[in-house]
């Protein structure tokens, strides 16, 4: 077969934007975006895809070097997918490393009382965020946000 | 109101930055975190202990009434699922 009939190896390419997709994704989770629950799984589904599309293609770039092109560029960007997999899957597996909470107050029962320094270093109770008026009315409810901290 | 385990400091620091004037609490003890079971052990930096993210809406005979607790630390509850929960009680 003449050089000229040597066609693109569009695998190599579509397997490069996944890549891409993949990292780009990973800036979902910080969106106001309704189903930013399935963003983790989404960027770890692209990346995967990404690695067997470049893996598909660059076997038939080195196995059937007269049809397809794609040594270089398949090989470099094969390595580059498999370390954002790799990277992906470390993320992935670590992020969710959170403890099962199973003794955390369940809907329905109450939330026990605590006290706490606030940032002006007063002491205050759940009790009296509860209770105390705010604008007038107490509160019909209070949101309790447990944060990871260190910012 | 916001709980962690960073000092009056730290999150006084962090209200001033981001313009927050809700009410944050320290619980660099983990007393509370303890209390509720959401210590993340030596999930924080340099192997500390942390909080993990959970949400709580207690109402104002201090009843659970809407929980959250993330599987991933990089989804937490938005804002409009926390109104919607907040529209529940009346």
């Amino acid at each position: 077969m003449s050089p000229q009939n040597i066609r693109r190896n569009k695998l190599i390419w579509i397997g490069l934007l996944l890549t891409i997709a993949a990292v780009l994704s990973q800036g979902l989770y910080f969106t106001r975006l309704p189903g930013q629950h399935v963003f983790p799984w989404l960027n770890l589904a692209l990346a995967i895809v990404a690695v067997i599309l470049l893996t598909i293609g660059l076997l038939r770039a080195f196995r059937q070097p007269d049809l397809y092109r794609g040594k270089i560029s398949g090989s470099i960007s094969t390595l580059l997918a498999v370390v954002i997999l790799i990277f992906t899957v470390t993320m992935f597996v670590d992020v969710r490393k959170v403890p099962a909470s199973a003794g955390a107050p369940k809907v329905g029962q109450k939330a026990p009382d605590f006290m706490l320094s606030d940032i002006h270093g007063q002491n205050v109770s759940l009790s009296q965020l509860l209770s105390s008026p705010e604008g007038g009315a107490p509160p019909k409810a209070t949101l309790l946000v447990f944060y990871r901290g260190y910012w | 109101m916001a709980i962690s385990v960073d000092t009056p400091e730290v999150s006084a620091r962090l209200c001033r930055k981001a313009g927050l004037t809700y009410t944050f609490l320290s619980d660099p003890k983990e007393d509370v975190l303890r209390q509720y079971d959401l210590v993340h052990a030596k999930g924080g930096p340099g192997g500390t202990d942390i909080s993990r993210p959970a949400e709580f809406l207690v109402d104002s005979t201090g009843t659970v009434r809407w929980v959250n607790f993330t599987e991933d630390i990089r989804v937490r509850a938005r804002a409009d699922e926390m109104l919607a929960a907040a529209r529940e009680i009346r």
